[in-house]
């Protein structure tokens, strides 16, 4: 479609039938994309949370480490070393799997400060109360202290979560094709700037206020589990 | 709970999009009749700022860039359009932006003036007004050194291109039955085909013939050159006339006077000023 197309139509028209290639970029790229990345994250952010909670001196100090890098950097950056920058080392990874990559190693970072919160948060007679019958520190963990803790950080992985699906957008600028580079793409050959960024903004409206139902579900739910 | 907080936002929203959906339809009626419906005021107001805003990518060798990587803005567009400005009487103040994001600013009023190998084309003198040319030049195809298959435009058809989206490239690349990849511009373009990751881009020859000469261009060749010349010219935002004709008559000047032919001598060895 060009411009002299679009003169022909309205504006109302434009945006209906643009609504479809940004579904589908939400469908096909935003979605999967911030699905994806978060469960490797959050794989990534527990194990780096135990590190540092650990009494390993050694493994507490990468986590430390690791943790300071990916949130004393932009994501952009990271998204560019491992999209153009690998290359000039021999490493060559496709648009989806460096943009899963470095979501992945992004989420992980915040979200182990999350779990490391979460886990401390649970008071120390928990711990304590696990061990005089008899568990070990490993079936403590599993059994008592997380469950609890799940229920703390539901809150605040959900934002975190939030945050991803938001900054899923800038894999448009690795190729991937998901939701604004679907908008940017009807943007560029209606020239109606304004209007597409708008209905883009309105389709990650939407998609966040879904996740924030499911965010109160999930709250209510795991409290019937706690005796106020 | 969360669902009920959440509703007045979205309705506000909604309401957002219906005013831009009514504005952008009157606009459109508008230019579609008469141009504009107040005076033009496009070389008034620049010359009563005393500058004229001017939006530029900052990393288009050697049309616009920054010396050395890191030093002064310059290059071919930036000397012209500063050239320019001293006709006018007012300064050249430059905004650098991403080549995909610099309509959406002309549109919106971020700068006067696009000064960044805008190449004329029937889609863009719709949507914008345009000074007279400055550049004259051809598109060609840059692949790997060792490619074989790519040898006209014709044999694009099912390959891939890196292309900016809002670039004159992209539509050839895609009329040539190319699959295209949207980039941010020339250097991410022909990172991907040195990478192996895309089969070619297309660009201005004046852009490769530079890149190799500054870069190690081994790996890449020129696979086909299109036979119409393509011409760059300053674009303004739709019903700017009076700024244009002032800066027609300011390139004219130069171009009477030598400046242009000097300036495209100090980056290109040659006059592309004029159609050769």
């Amino acid at each position: 479609m060009t411009a002299a197309a679009a003169v022909g139509q309205t504006s109302w028209d434009l945006f209906l039938s643009s609504l479809w290639p940004l579904v589908r970029g939400a469908l096909l790229g935003t979605i999967p994309l911030a699905l994806m990345s978060f469960a490797i994250g959050i794989v990534l952010a527990l194990v780096l949370a135990l590190a540092r909670l650990s009494g390993n001196r050694w493994a507490a100090g990468v986590a430390r480490g690791y943790i300071s890098i990916v949130r004393g950097t932009p994501l952009l950056v990271q998204l560019f070393v491992i999209f153009y920058g690998l290359p000039s080392i021999g490493v060559v990874i496709d648009p989806w799997p460096s943009a899963v990559v470095a979501f992945s190693i992004n989420v992980g970072g915040y979200a182990a400060e999350v779990i490391r919160a979460a886990i401390l948060s649970v008071p120390k007679g928990q711990w304590e109360a696990a061990y005089m019958i008899g568990m070990s520190r490993r079936r403590a963990l599993a059994r008592i202290i997380l469950p609890q803790a799940a229920r703390v950080s539901v809150p605040p992985l959900s934002n975190t979560f939030i945050s991803l699906v938001k900054d899923t957008s800038l894999a448009s600028l690795i190729l991937v094709t998901e939701l604004f580079r679907e908008a940017q793409q009807v943007a560029a050959f209606s020239q109606e700037f304004m209007l597409l960024y708008l209905e883009a903004a309105l389709v990650y409206w939407v998609i966040c206020l879904a996740l924030s139902t499911v965010q109160g579900l999930l709250e209510t739910r795991l409290d019937r589990y706690v005796s106020h | 709970m969360t669902t009920r907080l959440h509703t007045p936002p979205v309705l506000m929203l909604a309401a957002a999009v219906a005013l831009v959906l009514t504005g952008c339809g009157a606009d459109s009626d508008a230019a579609g009749t008469s141009g504009a419906a107040g005076a033009d005021d496009s070389l008034a107001a620049v010359q009563e700022a005393g500058t004229i805003v001017v939006g530029t990518e900052g990393t288009y060798r050697p049309f616009s860039f920054h010396e050395d990587g890191s030093g002064d803005l310059t290059g071919y567009d930036v000397e012209v359009i500063t050239a320019v400005a001293k006709e006018l009487g007012v300064t050249a103040t430059f905004e650098e932006t991403q080549w995909d994001a610099i309509f959406a600013g002309l549109t919106s009023g971020r700068f006067d003036v696009i000064a960044n190998q805008v190449t004329t084309t029937p889609e863009r003198t719709a949507a914008y007004t345009f000074s007279a040319p400055y550049t004259f030049s051809r598109g060609v195809v840059v692949v790997p050194a060792d490619d074989t298959t790519i040898t006209s435009f014709d044999s694009l058809a099912g390959m891939t291109t890196a292309q900016s989206l809002t670039s004159n490239w992209y539509t050839l690349a895609q009329d040539a039955g190319a699959t295209v990849q949207g980039v941010e511009g020339w250097a991410q373009a022909v990172a991907l085909v040195e990478q192996g990751r895309v089969d070619a881009t297309i660009n201005d020859e004046l852009t490769f013939l530079d890149y190799a000469q500054n870069n190690d261009a081994a790996g890449l060749k020129v696979a086909a050159t299109t036979d119409d010349e393509s011409e760059s010219a300053f674009a303004f935002a739709q019903g700017s006339s009076a700024l244009a004709t002032a800066v027609d008559e300011a390139l004219a000047t130069l171009a009477a006077d030598g400046t242009l032919a000097e300036i495209s001598d100090t980056y290109f060895g040659a006059d592309v000023s004029v159609s050769r």
